[in-house]
């Protein structure tokens, strides 16, 4: 008796448990209100968060009622090989940022699973007008398709350093590699070997760049290298190696983001490439990721030697899949033009650094830019004749940039593998990726 | 009588039809389950092995040529080699340690209960949790073990999971004493020994040594066999450990199939995956027909 008791007690908390659900939904529906949830990176401790999760809240405000975008979290490492299972499943989330190059080519475009944005970018002029042509010409297809969201804010990547541990006399992007090297002295980068070796690869384009590497990259970005044993690329990875084993920051040996990051921010290196929205952990608030009598306003922005920045206008960024429901679009594009709106921009320039080109800043902007002194000397750096690279690790094959490019570091590092070896085996890599 | 006795024999035989009909009918599930959930996917993983797929556009049958390029990848023999390693490894410091002390356990001695409860605590915890905690401890700034070792030798400066040649060593201690699989299967059957047989061997006077290795030993033996097999096929799938540690390096020092598999996924080949994946079955089979063989699992004890 007592377990057929037991039984309906069960039983009717696991009904009401799923008309409470189904209750949930049903107001949702009822009310009008489009909910669209999406897996994105985006959040939790994820640094991008800072600025997203908020702005997403600014959304949910204003189209409260009408449109409402819940985010899921996810490790940023495995974002793009959710989508892509997902993609298979025909699942694909509302709203996705970002795409592997060649997967959104030989899949997305190939397959006609994105919602072609052109139509609704021809009766929203302002909004396109606003687009970087250089990045909306590359997702513009041959048919005249849109394909996803262009890019309207530039942010170059540069470098930081700490200006209480080197005093170069001349601004850094007027030096040369070799003249930066020995202005740093017996000081250290972050540099790093876990994860896809970030801020690694990213000085380490500028030494490309040097190597008269820039069209090289610029070439890879559309169809990827296999072949990383050529002059530029073999002087490139001797440079690296100099850098890694008398430059590196002690802990460089299996250093993720986060150990890079503590590392500059504790005094142990004195210069960290990484790009603008690294800005926000140096500002006040940030203080319990600051030791060893670090401090923010101790950090001067700056652009690599050889007056060099890295940008990269040619990718996939936000893009809406085709096989969603017209309100769900409708939501989605909402979003999008929301978050590119000139208010919107301006606000996540003034958090994570960059310029809109095609933008013309409010006057509250330029006021709030020039308080920001961070922003303000990274603005600076940037001029007329500045080389805009995309990163090294773009015209890599993906399992080469984020697995193999680090994890070969560490041998280049000890001398196991010459600058040449090295090269040879990152082609041999690239090569199985590409085959 | 003849006819009772035929009518007899034709219930018996009704009977055994329907007994046969419902055996079928209970295991039926178990076999769709099965072909479902595992044949079916195997099946899959052999077939799309021969063929190039994104995952997306249409499959082309390219017969052994995601077979010949896996094999000709130094990363491939050098997963190889790692899995004959951990894999003699395995099965004999590994399953060693963990027959070690399910003898000590089966002598009851003192707390046990409590010891065999302590020895399960690392199984609860996920490996993935168990791999981000080794991180921690072979750090090279701040891990227990540097800074053990850095009392008597301050200069002390090793990178284990990302130097050569402790790389392989530092991913080995991960899991090479945790054995409490083998431990708990080992003494299961060592519970299980009738105590007669312990009685009778020291009536004929035999030591304790002499105890353990001719009367309980041969009768373990199908359950350190099963041990073996465990231990081994779990060196083949290993990711977790390697892919939160080393990923693999410095270079390919620590490679294994399953992070061949994961890149190949990254860059879209499928069937190169599945053939890593036919691989890794393979493999596991040779090892269990080898163990079965080696200690004659399928023949009974005598």
């Amino acid at each position: 008796m007592k377990k057929t008791l037991m039984f309906v007690i069960i039983l009717a908390f696991l009904c009401a448990g799923t008309m409470l659900f189904a209750g949930g939904e049903s107001e949702n529906a009822a009310s009008g209100e489009v909910v669209l949830t999406i897996p994105h990176y985006k959040a939790g401790q994820n640094v991008g968060g800072k600025f997203f999760l908020p702005q997403v809240e600014r959304f949910n405000k204003k189209y409260a009622g009408t449109y409402k975008l819940v985010i899921e979290e996810i490790p940023q490492d495995s974002y793009q090989g959710k989508i892509k299972q997902l993609a298979q499943q025909n699942k694909l989330p509302a709203l996705i940022e970002g795409a592997d190059k060649k997967w959104f080519q030989d899949v997305v475009i190939e397959n006609g699973l994105f919602f072609d944005m052109a139509d609704w970018f021809n009766s929203h002029k302002a909004v396109k007008d606003r687009a970087i042509q250089d990045s909306l010409d590359y997702i513009t297809t041959a048919d005249g398709k849109i394909t996803s969201f262009p890019l309207m804010v530039a942010r170059p990547i540069g470098l930081f350093y700490n200006s209480t541990m080197v005093n170069f006399d001349k601004p850094v992007n007027e030096m040369t590699v070799d003249g930066f090297q020995k202005a740093m002295g017996d000081q250290k980068l972050a540099f790093m070997t876990a994860e896809n070796a970030w801020t690694t690869s990213l000085f380490f384009t500028s030494i490309v760049v040097e190597e008269g590497g820039a069209e090289m990259i610029w070439a890879g970005v559309k169809s990827p290298v296999s072949d990383y044993t050529t002059g530029i690329w073999v002087r490139s990875f001797e440079k690296l190696q100099d850098f890694l084993q008398n430059n590196a920051s002690a802990n460089t040996l299996g250093a993720a983001y986060a150990d890079a990051a503590n590392s500059f921010m504790s005094k142990n290196a004195a210069v960290i490439a990484n790009g603008p929205w690294m800005m926000g952990d140096f500002a006040s608030g940030s203080e319990d990721k600051w030791s060893n009598g670090f401090t923010g306003d101790q950090v001067t922005a700056a652009m690599y030697p050889g007056n060099m920045a890295i940008f990269n206008p040619t990718g996939y960024f936000w893009w809406v899949p085709n096989n969603i429901s017209e309100e769900e679009k409708e939501a989605a594009m909402a979003f999008l033009e929301f978050i590119k709106s000139p208010e919107e921009l301006e606000a996540f320039m003034l958090v994570e650094g960059g310029t809109a080109p095609n933008l013309t800043a409010s006057s509250g902007y330029r006021a709030k830019l020039e308080e920001n002194r961070l922003l303000n000397e990274m603005d600076k750096a940037v001029n007329a004749d500045t080389v805009f690279v995309p990163l090294v690790l773009d015209v890599m094959p993906p399992s080469v940039a984020s697995e193999d490019f680090g994890r070969l570091l560490p041998k280049l590092i000890d001398g196991t593998y010459t600058p040449l070896q090295f090269g040879q085996e990152l082609s041999r890599k690239a090569a199985s990726a590409l085959e | 009588m003849k006819e009772g006795g035929g009518m007899k024999k034709k219930s018996s035989v009704l009977n055994n039809k329907s007994t046969t009909m419902w055996i079928y009918l209970f295991v039926l599930p178990t076999i769709i389950i099965f072909a479902v959930f595992y044949l079916v996917p195997i099946i899959t993983v052999f077939a799309t092995s021969f063929t190039k797929w994104d995952g997306f556009n249409p499959v082309k049958f390219i017969w052994f040529g995601n077979y010949i390029k896996l094999f000709t990848q130094p990363e491939f023999l050098i997963s190889l080699k790692n899995i004959l390693l951990w894999s003699i490894l395995a099965a004999t410091v590994h399953v060693g340690f963990g027959v070690l002390i399910a003898f000590l356990l089966y002598q009851k001695p003192f707390g046990w209960r409590f010891v065999r409860s302590v020895f399960m605590i690392p199984n609860i915890i996920a490996v993935a949790a168990w791999a981000v905690i080794y991180r921690f401890f072979f750090n090279n700034d701040f891990g227990v073990l540097n800074n053990m070792v850095r009392i008597i030798n301050p200069s002390f400066d090793v990178a284990w999971f990302y130097e050569s040649p402790y790389a392989f060593w530092a991913i080995t201690f991960t899991w090479l004493f945790y054995a409490v699989i083998v431990t708990l299967i080992v003494l299961t059957d060592l519970m299980a020994i009738p105590t007669e047989l312990h009685e009778a061997a020291s009536i004929e006077g035999a030591s304790s040594w002499q105890t353990v290795l001719k009367v309980d030993m041969p009768l373990i033996k199908n359950a350190v066999g099963v041990s073996m097999i465990l231990s081994m096929t779990s060196r083949i799938a290993m990711y977790e450990a390697i892919a939160l540690t080393s990923r693999g390096g410095p270079g390919d020092d620590t490679m294994s199939i399953p992070l061949i598999l994961v890149n190949a996924i990254t860059n879209m080949k499928y069937g190169y995956a599945n053939a890593a994946a036919v691989a890794m079955i393979l493999i596991g089979i040779a090892i269990l027909f080898i163990v079965q063989k080696s200690f004659k699992m399928n023949e009974k004890n005598s």
